[in-house]
């Protein structure tokens, strides 16, 4: 290495494993190898659970036929298909792909591996706001996940607010949000005990996180709201290898520390508020696909892409079970998500990869 | 010394205010409810006996329940500091980490599958529940390299716990009847326990502070990293394994008494730190100190708030409980 620096030739820096990919004339991208190859493989996968999906249910389609449906040719499927099976599919896909890159990115943020929307405050401040409208006897269903948002938002501006002493220090961030969380369920808790029965369970199953009946007037809001929020994502991408340094190297190198979080916080909870408002707080799924993909592609920091794939797959899997598994019963989503995710995770820790990076893991 | 002093006796303090507040809280939940009862005819009552209604009011059913009120508080504020201790993960407590969760699947399956339905039944589903539950996440943690690290610690008790939510909610959506039953308990309260429900506990209680205690020193050496805590001679593992049993015992007698009550095992030892600084020998008894406290004070509230109606003590903490945590947390820096 000594003899090398001396060198003035202008080889770029970059970490091992990286490749450097060029977009035009000034997009320059570091990819990371594996996560690559994991972000390809995940997209068979995904692709394949899809079909898969779009084949199974109380009456059996051929791949081919349901594929044809996709594509938009005529079939004798087009209503099971396309009319029942795929809108739900979508917004499952949608609903996962947000969660995924909201755990993510408030996972980096935070420094700690179980600090997720669902557990800083963000899915409790949407169930409290909207308990409490449906025990006030607000219960149409085009109100109610623009309400969730807000709420999701406010408990996040909230808990951030709070956090912020001359800086956001990780530990106190997720303290905060964490106790800002037990207190917004106990409140949702209160609301409950005091609407009439009938309301109780139809939030209770809200609060559950389910797909149920969500269509395309589901998915065009959520759809959009990631198509705006993509240029973010990207900036996210890069500025998450930044926060991943310590505070001292971070700033000495001229990073904006307390700006690059905010930001990073924000596009999460934003995600996250949105997804929660589309089908409920689907519980784990922001807490394990980051850890899975971190844990797949051997990254220091949580690979972005990959997460989201993954919190898709795990989404639209778990909804596919939760159809078929107890039918004619029919489970809510946020039931299965957690067994879906969990045991791999638990695999992937036994196996040992990725348990040696202590820091951000 | 001249530096110590004045801190040790800062820490005395502390620890002498939290004692009064305990006291005070202990009178408040003989004193206070439905029936309001002037504290000079509480002690009356304690000391003396008597049949008046007052006094029958208090021993049959307000002892019972601050008793058990200071037992679980205790007990889950102890498990909350060593499980925070053990995984260097500070907001690692028994909800978080699954044990709750673990005693929580094995009510739920004792209602719909044994048969069980009285609360001394429950109490043994959550002990074993709580216990496979924790043996589980340090069996996954501890495969592997490295060894149960607390990263490792940490991201097994929350993939266990996210397993053991999804048979619960399972359970309770294709049962009815278990639902029914099992909100009343899953809610948290110490409202209604019989003083048999104590009687069955407090040996439990007793051997996992004993463990917990036991384990104090290694702690605080392991709070400052595995490899320094190696370099002073304390056995990494055994500290674990030993607190880990203790915050095991600890959290299952808890649980089984009232219910998963979230909050206490998060927020208390961060409370205990602030006020006696990160000795664990100091922590531990403020901890057990203010989390009974706190849980009395709360259930204390909860019966006045909306009367003729109580609100679950496990909802009151947490109300009560956050803008101390708030507070307290930004005061200080918090030890990461």
């Amino acid at each position: 290495m000594s003899a090398d620096t001396a060198v003035p030739v202008r080889t770029p820096v970059r970490p091992a494993g990286y490749r450097v990919v060029r977009i035009g004339k000034r997009g320059r991208f570091l990819v990371h190898r594996r996560a690559g190859l994991v972000a390809a493989a995940l997209t068979v996968v995904l692709a394949a659970v899809c079909v898969a999906y779009l084949c199974v249910g109380e009456s059996f389609v051929a791949p081919a036929e349901a594929v044809r449906v996709v594509l938009g040719q005529p079939s004798p499927d087009e209503l099971v298909v396309g009319t029942l099976r795929l809108p739900r599919m979508v917004v499952g896909l949608l609903v996962g792909t947000a969660f995924g890159i909201a755990g993510a990115l408030i996972q980096t943020v935070a420094r700690n591996p179980l600090a997720s929307p669902d557990i800083i405050g963000i899915s409790q401040g949407a169930s409290a706001l909207t308990v409490g409208a449906m025990t006030f006897g607000l219960t149409s269903y085009t109100v109610l996940p623009y309400l969730s948002v807000v709420g999701g938002v406010a408990a996040a501006a909230l808990v951030y607010a709070f956090a912020w002493r001359g800086g956001l220090h990780a530990t106190r961030f997720v303290l905060i949000g964490i106790g800002f969380a037990i207190a917004l369920r106990s409140v949702t808790t209160l609301f409950l005990t005091k609407g009439d029965y009938l309301v109780a369970q139809q939030a209770q199953i809200w609060m559950t996180g389910s797909l149920n009946g969500r269509g395309w007037e589901e998915a065009a809001p959520i759809g959009w709201a990631l198509l705006v929020l993509l240029p973010a994502v990207l900036w996210a991408a890069r500025a998450q290898r930044t926060v991943s340094m310590d505070d001292d190297t971070a700033t000495a190198l001229g990073v904006r520390l307390g700006r690059v979080r905010l930001g990073l916080v924000a596009l999460g909870v934003v995600l996250a508020s949105v997804a929660t408002g589309t089908a409920g707080p689907v519980d784990f799924v922001a807490l394990l696909a980051p850890q899975i993909a971190r844990r797949m592609t051997r990254t220091a920091q949580i690979p972005l892409l990959c997460s989201a794939l993954l919190g898709a797959v795990i989404v639209v899997f778990a909804d596919l079970l939760a159809r078929r598994l107890f039918s004619p019963t029919e489970l809510p989503v946020g039931v299965l998500t957690a067994a879906v995710g969990a045991p791999y995770l638990i695999w992937l820790i036994i196996r040992g990869h990725g348990g040696r990076a202590g820091g951000n893991a | 010394m001249a530096a110590a002093a004045p801190r040790l006796s800062r820490r005395a303090l502390a620890t002498a205010a939290a004692v009064v507040a305990l006291l005070l809280s202990v009178l408040l939940s003989l004193a206070v409810g439905a029936r309001s009862i002037a504290p000079s005819a509480v002690l009356d009552a304690l000391l003396h006996g008597g049949h008046s209604d007052a006094a029958e009011v208090i021993r049959q059913m307000r002892v019972p329940r601050t008793v058990i009120g200071l037992m679980v508080g205790a007990a889950l504020a102890l498990a909350g500091t060593v499980l925070q201790g053990i995984t260097r993960n500070p907001i690692a407590d028994p909800g978080i980490l699954g044990i709750s969760q673990g005693a929580s699947v094995a009510v739920v399956l004792a209602i719909a599958y044994a048969g069980i339905h009285t609360l001394t039944g429950y109490v043994w589903f959550a002990f074993g529940g709580a216990a496979v539950a924790s043996v589980a996440v340090y069996a996954i943690a501890s495969r592997g390299r490295g060894g149960a690290t607390p990263v490792k610690l940490a991201l097994g008790g929350a993939a266990i716990n996210a397993l053991l939510v999804s048979v619960t909610m399972a359970v309770l959506t294709t049962k009815a009847s278990a639902l029914d039953e099992f909100r009343f308990w899953q809610v948290g309260s110490i409202a209604g326990r019989e003083a048999q429900v104590a009687q069955q506990i407090w040996p439990f209680l007793l051997i996992g502070t004993v463990l917990v205690v036991s384990v104090a020193r290694g702690l605080d050496a392991l709070a400052l990293g595995e490899d320094v805590a190696k370099g002073l001679g304390q056995n990494v593992a055994a500290v674990r394994i030993v607190g880990g049993i203790g915050a095991t015992v600890l959290t299952g007698a808890g649980v089984a008494a009232a219910g998963p009550i979230a909050f206490v095992g998060l927020a208390v030892p961060h409370i205990a730190r602030a006020l006696v600084g990160s000795d664990h020998r100091w922590v531990l008894p403020m901890a057990a100190l203010v989390g009974p406290a706190m849980l009395l004070v709360s259930d204390v509230v909860g019966r006045v708030l909306f009367p003729p109606g109580e609100v679950p003590a496990g909802v009151m903490t947490a109300l009560i409980g956050v803008p101390f945590l708030v507070t307290l947390v930004r005061r200080k820096a918090v030890p990461a």
